[in-house]
């Protein structure tokens, strides 16, 4: 159990510092408008233990979103959309529970669940996430177009460097 | 109490979302100049829409109160092309301002184009100054034709798309002038004859009114030279000119009013009697 908190909070840091020192600055444009972002922070919570309590998520969600907010100069946009994917992250598991139920200290990563369940958790998880995001970043579905594009585009590239990273670094907990 | 606390036992979660939500957008509402715009403005981009609608057909009803301005613009500014081409024959101490040509803008009301002898009718006659034999043109680059009969509403032009059309016309920087005429029942093409075949010219040389008779001032522009041939035995060019405007599809022309007409007929005329 101890083992499992400081796993997290160690990858929880680890995210938070690689989405601002690394993943910040690398945006690609396309067409003159910068259309993909990498968005990878929201692993930290997807990646807590199944049965982590509703409380714990959305506030670990909603600091790290503040936190990010300092860095991306855009107050409470982040921390939003993070405490919704943090909110909605439980709904999905359910959704994607398998036969034999969840167990206590599950951790939703692919050693547990598999790669099938882990790709269509964090794609869900994400596409939302991202969505959500970019919804809140225009804050007007005038912008339906824009925020499609943006959603799109980050969303392949950040699933892609989530999953290489799942690969790489093959925590236990 | 116990109710309460039993409440958020089991709803803490939901709660919690909730009230982080709302703190989360009344921070975003708050620190976001953008996104408070738009909060603040939420109906702007709705109304700017709809405003923007409003006003596309708003502007529709106005169209031809803007196209009349336009064109009484336009005929001003064609008078002035044309005055300047008169410009070297002002009588110094004649008043500068006072013009040779002024035009008459037009709508034109019934049209034909595709008979042997066609007509125009324009929506303006005696009343607006419209009289018979003055000439007809839609812009600076292209003629209509020449008025035949004025009523007080209406004028009847005679379009230069009819066989009796003759047209003193000449080629811009060359010498010589011939005659416009319709030959063929091309709306879009006519023949210049009788320029003597000595003259150099080339396809592509525009076709100029040559000024001579009272109906067109100098310079008015009527089409190019499309190709042109000797016909054995013949002296001039047989010269197909295309020309600018396309009679098939215009709405408005300037009739041409010419202020020193009809003193060069009557000398003409008196010179014919003696």
């Amino acid at each position: 159990m101890n083992n499992t908190i400081t796993t997290n909070v160690i990858r929880y840091i680890l995210l938070f510092l690689a989405q601002v020192l690394i993943f910040k600055q690398i945006t690609f444009s396309l067409g003159g408008i910068a259309y993909i972002h990498f968005i990878i922070y929201p692993l930290a919570i997807l990646l807590m233990p199944v049965k982590t309590p509703k409380a714990v998520l959305l506030l670990s969600a909603f600091i790290m979103g503040l936190s990010l907010d300092m860095f991306y100069d855009s107050v409470g946009i982040h921390a939003a959309s993070l405490v919704f994917t943090a909110y909605i992250r439980n709904i999905i598991i359910a959704f994607l529970e398998p036969f034999d139920s969840y167990n206590t200290d599950d951790v939703p990563n692919i050693k547990t669940f598999g790669l099938g369940w882990f790709i269509s958790y964090i794609s869900i998880c994400l596409l939302i996430h991202i969505f959500v995001y970019f919804s809140i970043d225009a804050f007007s579905y005038v912008y339906f177009f824009e925020i499609f594009l943006n959603t799109i585009f980050s969303f392949i590239v950040s699933f892609l460097v989530i999953l290489i990273t799942q690969f790489i670094f093959r925590t236990k907990y | 109490m116990y109710n309460v606390i039993q409440l958020f036992v089991k709803y803490g979660g939901h709660i919690l979302f909730v009230i982080l939500e709302i703190i989360c957008f009344s921070l975003i509402i708050n620190y976001n100049k953008a996104q408070k715009d738009i909060f603040l403005n939420s109906s702007n981009v709705l109304a700017a829409k709809v405003a923007e609608q409003e006003s596309k057909i708003l502007h529709f009803t106005t169209l031809s109160l803007q196209n009349d301005s336009l064109m009484r613009e336009n005929s001003t500014l064609i008078e002035n092309l044309i005055a300047i081409e008169y410009s070297s024959e002002i009588i110094p101490g004649a008043d500068s301002l006072y013009t040779r040509y002024s035009l008459i803008p037009a709508s034109i009301c019934n049209s034909t184009v595709h008979l042997r002898n066609n007509h125009f009718t324009l929506c303006k006659g005696s009343r607006e100054g419209i009289k018979p034999e003055m000439g007809v043109i839609s812009s600076h680059k292209g003629l209509v034709g020449i008025v035949r009969n004025v009523s007080d509403n209406f004028a009847h032009v005679m379009s230069i798309l009819h066989s009796q059309t003759r047209i003193s016309c000449a080629i811009k920087s060359r010498q010589g002038h011939g005659s416009l005429v319709w030959r063929d029942m091309d709306p879009l093409r006519m023949t210049l004859e009788a320029i003597p075949k000595h003259e150099k010219i080339a396809i592509g040389d525009t076709v100029i009114t040559s000024g001579y008779s009272t109906l067109f001032p100098r310079g008015i522009q009527v089409g190019k030279i499309e190709k042109f041939s000797v016909k054995p035995g013949n002296n001039s060019y047989d010269i197909t000119v295309r020309l600018f405007n396309d009679l098939t599809n215009i709405k408005y022309a300037y009739v041409i009013q010419n202020r020193f007409g009809d003193e060069q007929t009557k000398l003409e005329k008196e010179v014919d009697n003696e």
